[in-house]
């Protein structure tokens, strides 16, 4: 596992503080050119069909980002990653009928069951250690969805739960801010938690589980916390999908979604949190554009997260930084010149 | 409680229990020996299947013939990936084996099953039945088919258990599968021990497929079903366990057809999971495991 190393400080005198506050939140000049770009691109992009991929991709990403935060980091795949998207769509769809209490609250209540259901799973597999997490979370994935598929009364099985959509309009632009302010509020809390002594527990009990804990870091307090935090996000993320999407049944926590957001981080390179999002962004629109590779998605998928898994472990992110090496390298030479 | 069903059910998970722990065996050995936590087993079961209807429907092989031709095509299939994709990854790994295969095997199903949907569609290929006839057991009729998956399964096992004990390249797998490096020093061929390994536990799977063919028809997702059984049977038996491995294919059969009898068939699902979450947080592992590393001896 590669992690990425902290960014070096701006010089004061060349850019505004602003830039800088922004960069300690996790907001660097390049991201914020992505940002912008995407917040601009409902302007200039009048094709709905377009502007549904690119929320797709952004769903996509952020999910991959929240399974990085336990893949990563803590080293614990989270087999059962799909489970936990699928609880927090029925969880939403379920506020959404029943209370009436607006999104916000659905999606609060998605993130909390997730949270809790995460944090259950975090307990329960606290005395494993390595492939036996990921087998302890595969079984309460797929006990989720069979419980999803097997209480008919809540969750009408097969059938699935209609969910009301979040705007009248049919127009797209406005799911893909919603979502990108989802996204960013995820991104900068999971940021800031990787950047404190928090996280840097995190990688400590990824590296070297034993040598973490003899140098004092309390081992269940950081994985409880971890898997509560990406299980959480993994059910904000699905509640938003229960409302773009307007339907929820059990297939949506079936394995191959997680193998998909799985392929996803690791392509985009363990660690990185936002390597899963420019992976999305890359292979989501690639693959839809050439419609004759829909047939072959999953085993492009398949065969990328092979390659990435024997040849280059460091995914996109590692190549991120090569680049930035590269780049910095030749700035000195030229300097020295 | 009436007795015909007790015995009814003992039958059919006892015939069942006979193809869970063949599947399981060959997963076992794999990890056992390999270190792989292989998620794609189950798409060697399907390669089966489609081999055995291929050659007893289109070539009109005899049945038994037509289930040896889809085993050895599940040995040759493991050879090949084995040496296509672990012997690349294990040249290039470094200490991160475990997790890196397992992603692997993850991307390989993935992979596996697109590629089944994309040769022979969604299409269900099934057959009515091997042989037509029935078999009575304590007053109960059972289709030929079924007792035959499971003499089948019980010979196969036999026979991996005899080449594992008693031939030269077998004691060379439990050598690797105890202590790679000493095994290494004592001269044996890790490479060509691992790819024959991966082999075996393939063709192991693949025979399951292709015996219980008519029962269950060959299509590109049918590998996950006898996937998540055999990983019930080998966490219940500890990873890497082989002869539990034997010994959990029978209490989950049993397990099955009675879960299945009383809950139905969505909540018989939540209650072997439950079942395996408890087994693994109270024993994780197994419950006949001592050390992971054992093939055929604890």
């Amino acid at each position: 596992m590669e992690s990425s190393p902290p960014s070096p400080p701006l010089p004061r005198r060349s850019l505004p503080h602003l830039l800088n506050w922004l960069n300690s939140v996790g907001l660097s000049l390049p991201l914020l050119v992505c940002l912008a770009v995407l917040a601009l691109a409902p302007l200039f992009i009048t094709n709905q069909y377009t502007l549904r991929l690119l929320v797709a991709s952004l769903y996509f990403g952020s999910l991959a980002m929240a399974f990085d935060f336990t893949g990563g980091f803590i080293n614990a795949v989270n087999f059962g990653f799909a489970g936990f998207v699928g609880l927090g769509a029925y969880a939403a769809a379920l506020a959404a009928n029943h209370t009436g209490l607006g999104i916000w609250f659905g999606l609060l209540l998605a993130a909390l069951a997730t949270g809790l259901v995460g944090f259950l799973t975090g307990i329960l597999t606290l005395p494993l250690r390595g492939i036996y997490v990921s087998l302890m979370s595969w079984f309460v994935g797929m006990t989720l969805m069979a419980l999803a598929s097997a209480m008919l009364k809540v969750t009408r099985g097969a059938r699935g739960l209609i969910v009301p959509p979040l705007y009248e309009s049919a127009s797209n632009t406005a799911y893909l801010y919603f979502l990108l302010m989802m996204a960013l509020l995820v991104y900068i809390i999971l940021r800031l938690i990787i950047r404190s002594r928090v996280g840097l527990a995190f990688r400590a009990i990824g590296l070297n589980f034993d040598a973490a804990q003899a140098s004092g870091v309390d081992p269940t307090r950081y994985k409880l916390l971890n898997f509560t935090l990406s299980c959480a996000c993994a059910g904000f993320f699905g509640g938003f999908y229960a409302h773009f999407v307007g339907i929820v049944t059990p297939d949506l926590m079936d394995t191959g979604h997680t193998l998909e957001v799985m392929a996803l981080a690791y392509i985009g390179g363990a660690g990185s949190l936002l390597g899963g999002v420019f992976a999305a962004f890359l292979l989501i629109p690639i693959f839809d554009s050439l419609k004759k590779l829909m047939e072959y998605r999953l085993i492009i998928y398949g065969m990328l997260l092979i390659l990435v898994m024997i040849y280059y472990p460091a995914g996109l992110s590692g190549v991120y930084q090569k680049c930035i090496q590269f780049i910095k390298m030749r700035g000195k030479k030229n300097e020295n010149c | 409680m009436d007795w015909t069903i007790i015995q009814n059910l003992l039958v059919t998970g006892i015939l069942r229990g006979g193809l869970f722990a063949l599947m399981a065996v060959g997963l076992a050995l794999v990890f056992g020996v390999m270190n792989i936590c292989h998620f794609a087993h189950g798409e060697y079961y399907v390669l089966g299947a489609y081999a055995a209807y291929f050659a007893y429907v289109t070539y009109g092989l005899n049945p038994l013939l037509a289930i040896i031709v889809a085993a050895l095509l599940g040995f040759l299939a493991g050879a090949i990936t084995e040496r296509l994709l672990f012997f690349p990854l294990r040249k290039r790994s470094k200490g991160e084996w475990v997790m890196n295969a397992f992603l692997l095997t993850a991307g390989l199903s993935v992979v596996l099953q697109s590629v089944y949907r994309l040769v022979f569609g969604n299409r269900y290929y099934g057959i009515t039945q091997y042989w037509d006839a029935t078999i009575h057991i304590f007053g109960m009729t059972v289709a030929a088919d079924r007792v035959m998956a499971f003499v089948i399964a019980l010979l196969a096992i036999a026979g991996m258990w005899f080449f594992l004990q008693r031939t030269r390249t077998g004691r060379a797998i439990r050598a690797v599968s105890q202590d790679e490096r000493g095994a290494m020093l004592v001269g044996i061929d890790l490479d060509r021990i691992q790819t024959l390994t991966f082999a075996l536990g393939s063709m192991l799977a693949g025979l399951g497929g292709a015996s219980l063919l008519s029962l269950s028809p060959a299509y590109p997702m049918a590998g996950n079903k006898p996937l998540i059984a055999s990983w019930f049977v080998v966490t219940i038996a500890g990873l890497g366990n082989v002869q539990g491995a034997i010994i959990g294919g029978f209490i989950v059969g049993v397990f099955e057809s009675v879960s299945y009898f009383y809950l139905g068939q969505g909540w018989q699902e939540v209650a072997s999971l439950g079942l395996l979450i408890l087994i693994l947080l109270f024993k994780p592992t197994g419950l006949f495991g001592t050390e992971i590393k054992s093939v055929w001896e604890k």
